[in-house]
Parts: C-alpha cells; sequence; structure tokens
C-alpha cells in the first residue's frame, strides 16, 4: 500500500535556496518608509516596587517619537494558558513591580536603534527594591519574599498524576532507590533574534509582523492586551530562525511595537540583541527532580513516586504545560504499574523558564533514563535487557492519561544494541573509553486545548485550478523546522501532483483559515497534515465524482489522484488530467472554483497527545583522565516516528537534537549571579560548533500510526532529550562519575 | 553616552597614521581587523570619536621568515594568513598553532595576531607562544619608531605600554636556537571553538639531554598572559623526562595566580596550568629533539 509518489522520499527543503543564498526575507529585513526603532528599558534588579518613573529628559532627546511604560498602557494581563485566567501573569510593561533582572519597563521609539538606545538612558526609574529569590527551595519556604501577591506560596501551578497503589508496589518491591537530580537551564538560541514591526493603518487596524512559532495566539493575545477586537490584529510570520519553544507567547516588543505604532502612526520595529535573548530570554525549566523507583530482582518495574519543582522563573509563560508534561514523561517508555507525580511550578526572581524542544520531557527523561542506568548496575542487569523487559508497546496505557496507539520502543532498543556493538563494547577496557544509552518517548501534538481556542487546532484550505496546481492556504507556521515542505508533500501526495504544482501561503491570520495553534510540542506534521488531508478528500470526492460520471464508471471502482491524472484505479485510459477534471466540476458548478477546508482537532485521545514518538540513543565518549575534558566519539540512535514523510528532513531534526543534547549535556551554561545572567554573549555560552559535533549513525523504526498522516508521528522535539542520559551514562562508564546535576563539567568529572 | 557614529579614517602609510592619531583626539582608536574593538563599541564599552584603520597601509601584512631577522609578523597580518605560512608551520610550530586556535575560522579570516596582542587580553591566544620564543614589538609613534620586548609590552587587561598616538608595526621571533623547541597548547574545557581557560607557551633549549634554556609562560590565569620563573627554574640543566615535566607543571601552577569567571574556576584553572604545562613542555621537548 506504501505506492507513494512524493512521501517518503529525500525532498530539499522548498525555502533551502533562498536561505542558502541570503535571499530570504525574516522580520528585520522588513523596512516600512517612516519606519521607528524600538528599544525596551529593562530593569536591572531582581525585584522591586517601582516608585515612580521619570521619562522626561528620554521624550526631549532629539529623534525620540515615543516613550511608554505600564501607565500609559490598557494594563491588561496576558498569558498563553487563557483556558485558566488566574495562571495569564504577565503585562507588556512592569506595572508597579519588577520581578526578575531584565523584566520590561519601558519602550522608547526613535528615529535610529543608537538614538533610542540613548533615550533609555535618560529614563529615571526610582525602585524600592525588595529581597529576591533565587531558588526553589528558598523560594517555597514559608515567609519567603511574595513575587506575585496572587501567589503567596509562590508556588503558581500544582499538577498531580497517580495511578495504581504506590505503597504497595514499594512493599512489593525487591529493590527500591531514590534520588535527587537537578538540570540547568539552557537558552533556546535560536540563530535570529526575536523581531516585530508593527503598521497601524487609518482605520485603526494593526499589522503586526513577528518572528513567532504562534502567529493566531499573538493576534488574540495581542487583541484582548491592546483593548482591540481580533479580527482587527493581522499578525503574518515570515521566515524565521529558530525558536525551539521560545517563540510561542506574546512578548512585550510585540505589544510595544502595535501599541506605539498606533501611537504614533508610523510603523515600530523592535529586534532584540543576542545580550537581550542570553539575559533576559526564555529558557528552559531548571528542575529539581527527586524520583523513587521500586523494581522486583528480576528488573520488573514496581512503582514510582516522582516530585518535581520547576523553576518558572518571575513568570508563567509556558510553565503550567511543562508541569503537565514532566510528570507525563516520567511515566514513558516503560510501565510503571503504580505511579505518583507531584509537580509545583515555582516562581523566583529570574528570568522566565518556558517551553524549550521537549518541552519537560529532556529534564524529566534525564532523572528517569539516568535512574534506569543506575538501577541496571545495581540489579545486575544490562540497561538495555532492563529497558526492553519494561518498555512499553502498542497498546499500552497511561490511565485517564493516554493510550499508546503505535510503539516502536523495543525494536528501537534492539537496533541501537545492535548497530553500537552495545555487547562489546559495554566490556572494552580502554583508558577513558565509555559507552551509554538513553531513551525518549514524545508527543506528536498536544491535547489539552490551555489557550481555550474556540477554533479547530488545525486548518487548511485547497484551491485546485485547472492549470493542474494547487495553492494551500494554512496557518501552521514553518520556524526553520521544515514544515512547509512537509505540507506541500502530503497534499501532493493526496492529490497526485508534483511538489512545483503547489502554491503554499501561510501563517497569516487574515489571509489563511482559522486556525492553528502554531509550532510546538511536534504538532504540526499530525495537525496541519492532517487538516490537509481532511481538505484534499473533499476535493477528490469532488473530481472523483465529475471523472466517474464521465467515463460512466461503475460505482465499485476506485479513483485515484495519479501523476497529475484523475483516473479509474490503475487505468490511467479511464481518467484526465489534474486540470481538466477541475476545469469540468468548475464548469458544471457555472464557474465556482473547486476549493476546500479541512480541519482537525484531536479527540477521544485522552489528555496529552494522539499519538507517541519512540526511541533509543547510544553514545561513546573519550574521556581526557588528566583534563576531564568529554569527547563525545559516536552516537547510535534508532527510533519510531512513525511513516517517514522525508528522511533527509527527519536526518536534519536528528542532527539537530543531538547538537542541542550535546550542549545540554556538556556545555551550555547560563551562568549566574544574584539573579544576574552572566553568560551573555555566545563566547560565553556555548553552543556546540560544527566541529564539536559527533559522527553518527542511524536508523527509522517505521511503525504506522493511526492517528498521523499517512501513519507519520513527531521527529524532532523528542529527539532532544536521550543525548544527555546517554552521555551521562557513557562518562560514567568512562569514569565512575555519575551526574545527577547537569551539566557534566571536566571539574566535577575530576571531582568525584 | 553618544552611540552612533564615529569617523573613520584609512591611511595609507604609517607616518599618516601616527600624524592622524596625533592629531584626533584621545578618544581615537586604533583598528586592525576590527574583530575585538568593533564588537566593545557595540557592547558599550568604548564609545569612540573616531577609528583609524591600518588595512589600507601597504605591505603592512607582511609575514617573513629570514635565518638572519627571524620572523616577522606585520601588524595586519591575518591570523588564517599566518596559521597556514607554510615557514612558519615549519619553524615556529608554536606560532601557527596559536594563531590556528584563536578564535573561529570567520575571525581569523579578519583578525590579526598582532591585533590580538594589542587587544591585551589576558586569554589572547597569541601572547604566551610569542613571549615564550621572547618576541620583540617594532612601534612606530611621533617620538619616532623604537622596539620593546614582548614581555614588556602588558600591563593589565586592556592596557598595554603604546604610548599615545603609537602603533605596533610588528611582532619580530628571533630565530629559533639549535636543539630548541616550542610549544602552545591551550584548554577549552567547553568544546573545541573557544576561548582559553588556560593556555601556555613553552620554549626550551637542549644541551645533548639537558635542558639549557626555558621559558615558560601562561595565559588566561593572571591580569596579563605571565611568567613562571620557578617552573623554568625547576627544568633548568636538568635532564628531560616526564617527571620533570610534571614537576615543572606544579610549580608553575602554583606560580598562575587565575580567578573564577564563567569559563572556569579558579581550582580548575590552578589545576589545568600543571597539566597544560607539562603537556606544552612535553611536546617542546618532542620538537627540540626533532
Amino acid at each position: 500500500m506504501n505506492n507513494y509518489s512524493v512521501i517518503g522520499k529525500d525532498i530539499p527543503r522548498v525555502d533551502g535556496r533562498e536561505k542558502a543564498t541570503g535571499a530570504a526575507i525574516y522580520t528585520d529585513d522588513i523596512k516600512l518608509p517612516g519606519m521607528l526603532h524600538g528599544k525596551l528599558l529593562r530593569s536591572p534588579v531582581p525585584h522591586a516596587r517601582i516608585r515612580s518613573i521619570d521619562v522626561s529628559k528620554a521624550r526631549r532627546l532629539p529623534g525620540v517619537k515615543c516613550v511608554i511604560t505600564g501607565e500609559d498602557t490598557p494594563k491588561i494581563k496576558y498569558g498563553n494558558w487563557r483556558l485558566f485566567p488566574a495562571t495569564q501573569d504577565e503585562y507588556p510593561l512592569a506595572v508597579d513591580k519588577v520581578r526578575f533582572i531584565g523584566d520590561e519597563i519601558a519602550a522608547v521609539a526613535a528615529v535610529d536603534p543608537d538614538t533610542a538606545a540613548e533615550a533609555l538612558e535618560l529614563i529615571v526609574v526610582d525602585y524600592e527594591e525588595l529581597p529576591p529569590v533565587f531558588d526553589v527551595l528558598a523560594s517555597v519556604r514559608k515567609n519567603a519574599s511574595i513575587i506575585h501577591e496572587t501567589s503567596p506560596s509562590n508556588i503558581s501551578v500544582d499538577r498531580k498524576i497517580a495511578y495504581g497503589d504506590i505503597k504497595k508496589g514499594f512493599a512489593e518491591s525487591d529493590y527500591v532507590r531514590e534520588d535527587i537530580f537537578t538540570v540547568h537551564p539552557v537558552s533556546p538560541a535560536y540563530l535570529e533574534p526575536c523581531s516585530s514591526l508593527a503598521q497601524c493603518d487609518q482605520d485603526g487596524r494593526i499589522t503586526l509582523w513577528t518572528s513567532t512559532q504562534t502567529p493566531y495566539i499573538v493576534q488574540c493575545l495581542l487583541a484582548s492586551t491592546m483593548g482591540m477586537r481580533e479580527n482587527d490584529i493581522r499578525v503574518i510570520k515570515p521566515n524565521v530562525g529558530g525558536g525551539f519553544g521560545g517563540k510561542m507567547e506574546l512578548r512585550p516588543w510585540e505589544f510595544c511595537a502595535a501599541f506605539m505604532a498606533k501611537l504614533t502612526g508610523k510603523p515600530v520595529k523592535f529586534t532584540l540583541t543576542r545580550e537581550e535573548e542570553l539575559t533576559t530570554g526564555r529558557r528552559r525549566h531548571p528542575m529539581r527532580l527527586k524520583s523513587k523507583v521500586g523494581f522486583k530482582k528480576d528488573g520488573t518495574l514496581m512503582a514510582k513516586d516522582l516530585h518535581i519543582y520547576l523553576d518558572g522563573g518571575a513568570y508563567n509563560a509556558m510553565g503550567p504545560t511543562a508541569t503537565f508534561l514532566c510528570g507525563n514523561f516520567g511515566a514513558m517508555l516503560y510501565r510503571y504499574p503504580n505511579y505518583r507525580f507531584i509537580g509545583q511550578h515555582v516562581y523566583t526572581n529570574k528570568p522566565p523558564a518556558s517551553a524549550m524542544r521537549g518541552f519537560g520531557a529532556p529534564q524529566s527523561l534525564f532523572a528517569a533514563e539516568s535512574q534506569m542506568n543506575m538501577a541496571a548496575e545495581e540489579l545486575g542487569i544490562d540497561p538495555i535487557d532492563l529497558r526492553i523487559k519494561n518498555a512499553m508497546v502498542t497498546g499500552d496505557t497511561i490511565p485517564d492519561v493516554a493510550t499508546i496507539s503505535s510503539c516502536g520502543f523495543i525494536e528501537s532498543l534492539e537496533a541501537v544494541r545492535e548497530m553500537s556493538n552495545w555487547k562489546r563494547n559495554r566490556k572494552k577496557n580502554k583508558k577513558g573509553y565509555g559507552i551509554g544509552i538513553g531513551c525518549y518517548s514524545f508527543i506528536s501534538g498536544g491535547v489539552f486545548n490551555w489557550f481555550n481556542t474556540q477554533y479547530p487546532f488545525s486548518a487548511a484550505e485547497v484551491k485546485v485550478f485547472s492549470d493542474g496546481t494547487a495553492h494551500l492556504l494554512t496557518m501552521a507556521s514553518d520556524i526553520g523546522q521544515g514544515a512547509n515542505t512537509v505540507l506541500k508533500q502530503i497534499l501532493a501526495e493526496e492529490l497526485g501532483l508534483k511538489m512545483e504544482d503547489i502554491r503554499l501561503t501561510a501563517a497569516d491570520t487574515a489571509m489563511t483559515p482559522q486556525a492553528d495553534l502554531g509550532t510546538w510540542g511536534s504538532r504540526v506534521t499530525l495537525m496541519a497534515g492532517n487538516a490537509i488531508k481532511d481538505a484534499a478528500r473533499q476535493i477528490k470526492d469532488v473530481l472523483f465524482g465529475a471523472v466517474s460520471s464521465h467515463f460512466d464508471l461503475n460505482v465499485i471502482f476506485d479513483l485515484e489522484c495519479k501523476a497529475g491524472r484523475i483516473q479509474a484505479t490503475g487505468k490511467p485510459e479511464r481518467g484526465m488530467a489534474f486540470g481538466e477534471a477541475v476545469a469540468m466540476v468548475q464548469k458544471t458548478n457555472r464557474g465556482i472554483p473547486v476549493t476546500a477546508k479541512g480541519y482537525y482537532t484531536p479527540r477521544g485521545k485522552g489528555l496529552v497527545t494522539p499519538a507517541f514518538s519512540f526511541g533509543a540513543q547510544v553514545a561513546e565518549v573519550d574521556v581526557d583522565q588528566e583534563t576531564g575534558v568529554v569527547q563525545v566519539k559516536k552516537m547510535y540512535t534508532a527510533h519510531d516516528c512513525g511513516t517517514v514523510i522525508n528522511p533527509m528532513a527527519v536526518e536534519g531534526q536528528l542532527e539537530g537534537s543531538i547538537h542541542m543534547g550535546l550542549g545540554y549535556a556538556l556545555s551550555e551554561e547560563l551562568v549566574m549571579k544574584d539573579g544576574k545572567t552572566l553568560s551573555n554573549t555566545f563566547l560565553d555560552y556555548k553552543l556546540p560548533t560544527a566541529m564539536d559535533m559527533p559522527p553518527g549513525e542511524s536508523v527509522s523504526i517505521e511503525t504506522y500510526e493511526p492517528e498521523g498522516p499517512m501513519g507519520a508521528k513527531e521527529a524532532g522535539e523528542g529527539l532532544a532529550s536521550p543525548t544527555a542520559p546517554a552521555i551521562a551514562e557513557a562518562v560514567y562508564n568512562a569514569t565512575g562519575y555519575r551526574c545527577k546535576d547537569l551539566p557534566i563539567t571536566p571539574e566535577k568529572i575530576l571531582k568525584k | 553616552m553618544k552611540r552612533s557614529g564615529f569617523d573613520y579614517y584609512a591611511p595609507e602609510s604609517i607616518s599618516e597614521a601616527v600624524v592622524l592619531l596625533s592629531d584626533l583626539g584621545e578618544n581615537t582608536f586604533v583598528m586592525a581587523g576590527g574583530t575585538d574593538l568593533l564588537i566593545r563599541k557595540r557592547h558599550g564599552m568604548i564609545f569612540p570619536d573616531a577609528v583609524v584603520a591600518l588595512k589600507k597601509i601597504k605591505g603592512l601584512d607582511r609575514i617573513s621568515v629570514g635565518p638572519k631577522k627571524g620572523l616577522v609578523i606585520g601588524a595586519t597580518a591575518l591570523l588564517a594568513d599566518v596559521a597556514a605560512h607554510k615557514g612558519i608551520q615549519n619553524k615556529y610550530p608554536a606560532i601557527s598553532d596559536a594563531a590556528k586556535n584563536t578564535a573561529n575560522v570567520q575571525i581569523r579570516n579578519m583578525g590579526t595576531v598582532v591585533g590580538n596582542l594589542c587587544n591585551a587580553s589576558p586569554s589572547a591566544d597569541n601572547a604566551p607562544a610569542l613571549l615564550a620564543l621572547g618576541a620583540t614589538l617594532s612601534i612606530a609613534g611621533p617620538q619616532g619608531d623604537r622596539t620593546l620586548a614582548l614581555e614588556d609590552f602588558f600591563l593589565g587587561p586592556g592596557l598595554t605600554a603604546l604610548k599615545p598616538a603609537e602603533i605596533v608595526i610588528a611582532a619580530t621571533v628571533p630565530p629559533p636556537p639549535a636543539n630548541s623547541g616550542a610549544a602552545y597548547v591551550h584548554l577549552s574545557a567547553r568544546g573545541k571553538v573557544d576561548c582559553s581557560a588556560v593556555c601556555i607557551g613553552a620554549h626550551i633549549e637542549l644541551q645533548g639531554r639537558k635542558v639549557n634554556n626555558a621559558r615558560l609562560f601562561v595565559g588566561a590565569c593572571a591580569p596579563i598572559p605571565m611568567r613562571t620563573p620557578r617552573a623554568e627554574k625547576t627544568v633548568m640543566r636538568k635532564v628531560f623526562t616526564e617527571k620533570l615535566a610534571e614537576k615543572a607543571g606544579a610549580a608553575a601552577s602554583e606560580e598562575a595566580l587565575p580567578i573564577t569567571d564563567v569559563r572556569a574556576t579558579q581550582d580548575y584553572r590552578n589545576s589545568m596550568v600543571a597539566v597544560m604545562t607539562k603537556r606544552a613542555l612535553l611536546l617542546a621537548h618532542k620538537r627540540a629533539r626533532s
């Protein structure tokens, strides 16, 4: 049945050429006549009440056209969790209080960026400093400084998952261990810093070009914070240079650009600097994870009790989702017959953490996978055997939360075992050499409607033309991950057309069908793909009917779209060119164009996701015994992402994930002192470079996911999780140093 | 502070550059590759009124290796060119290693060895190797030309012995003595392209199996690239062994004055000075023997 012509092929990125040649237009490349440049004044103190702000000198500086503070704005709080308004805790510009170093206080728009920066220095803010808290344990203590009056305990979100009977589970265990893990914050470090440009028309309507993963969310929240109607705001996403979760909320500069464009009547652009991104930008949640697991002597998992403090920083951002998901991932991969999770999202006076590739999984799985490796050692069972013994399989459930509708986990484990020559290399006794394993599971989009959208989760409009082409309109957002390519592939396959026959218009809230929740949680291929399939099915129904009637086909005949034709299956002579069929249908309908809208909303799929991906990864390392420097020699990966729609794109995602996992494990660190982030440039925030990338081997374990388009599920995010625990285990195997507090540094290895 | 704009001059001769620097105000900066200067401006660390760029001066990017004069690296000779220079790789491998390790490809294609010295960062990659090899600097200025030992050049982070309106024209390294070898080794704990957390320049001369002369310098572990005389003394007039190199490393570690910063802690740097000094000596010794 897999007789695809476009799916499963190495189709190059549709935007590859323009990006490689520098022709691609990003938000900061857009220049409008009379455009002003904005800059933000940020708090230099971690926690304070604002007594007063004096902007008079800044306003008088020649070239300055507009200066605003929180007092000038409608003072409406926002946040992505609209379903629970109490979680919406941010103002576009500070009102009364600042809560982290970098909190936005005021904005200036001027004729050029230098003048705007100069004006910031002329703004005088009088702070009444409050005691700050920088760590979760200090923050949850009684009498700790309260960061938001609405959360006197400093815990903003509580989440519990429980099933089975953990007491009984532990009582029946032969071996129980409890560990505390801490994981550090890392920056999404997308190459394109955030940028937004707003224009206000004479009717007061706003157009916002912005570097975002979620145009629809920005549209809605911008409308509510500005006190405007949603339809009076148009959000356009140009090319985006990466997001990794860091660009999925309304952000202050988006508000300020729009608000100041309205005030001045001129277009206003904000582009953040790398320093702003690293010191104040969204980051992956640091967490403190206390995990207790119980096993039978033979390795059978009996129970798990997991408590996680998420260090949310000063605001909730996407923290509620991370709180939910880290508990879900704690229960994934293996069959835990008895499980309890308590997650607490804690405010601290640090830059807010939010979504970042993996969304709670890298942290939770670092702990779970490390603990699995420790348990394997103490139980005297090979780590891969122990995993296979407890591995989830198709049909398994997390009670009340999720059902695993396809699962290639055991196959993945077996594949990496073979690829990496595990059995032999585990016994290898070469100084400094180590080999270790880590695994993952991940979601293919979220089910829980925290945004409280009234629209379907994804939508697609397909228009077909008598010249044999199609136009796909979708609000799905390509942020560099390759969605535009994959979505075109899905439509091309459905309609029997070629990639170049399809025109795509995407991510413009005024032009593309309502709605799409955006790019996060690895939802796009599955959700937008299903919406496209829905639209394509309607188009096919119409074209098939016309062709069937034209050739007087027996009703039992199947029809197909193939090689640019609509025909009786396998009978090209009983069919016609795609464009001819379109023309015929159009004639029958007195000229009305042939179009269809398709939608997808996951239903009856539990609370988490319609589909889970799975995979296993093995790392080989070489550790310099004198310096403690870790060199990752090779990574082996086997993963189940359902049907592979584009192998080359999946390979790219895999390499990018390893790159990110490598940084998470070994080199990336936001060094902080008294609430201030010191690693403020790429000189000191160490992203691995191409020189640091290890070679790798990988294999896709193809399963068929019934809920995914053509059987596909996620491929780009889950893989961010296994790398760190695999490297940590390899380092332990090489040196005896067991990392329970990321990152692994040479110093920690030498001190062991 | 005024952030926008500065006057840009690109003189075509050294004398013209010196006159410009004398005439322009104090807040004037000399630029070779600009890879440090322009970043400092962007970070609001400096607000130049004027910049005098040297890259238009013909011949200033000269690199020459001669039997008598030794190695001359002109002020605008690129890091990439020094790293790739066959003559340097043959006779002064420590210097090409240092240049090759500086920053990344893009910066090596813009930045210069002499600029790296004049920026006077304690972690400058090119300083320890050049110091170990006894480099001198040729300086042009309003009071005429002068020569200064590189060892007397660094005064503190970002501070040098240059007087107002003076420009470093070239760095000169004497021809290596017979039976000598030099090495540059560095350590970044966080990946292959990084600012060094510890870097070592070593030079030794052998007489038979004994060490006749040694010069050892440590970078990134003091306000300036520093010499470690006690470590040098440890190896002097002794038969070179790995054990001896280890002892020298331990001595260097006691002499170094590192701090804790975002790149490494004081403790780690201290122990790495020992390891890296040993490794530099081993490599220098290997080169001296071959």
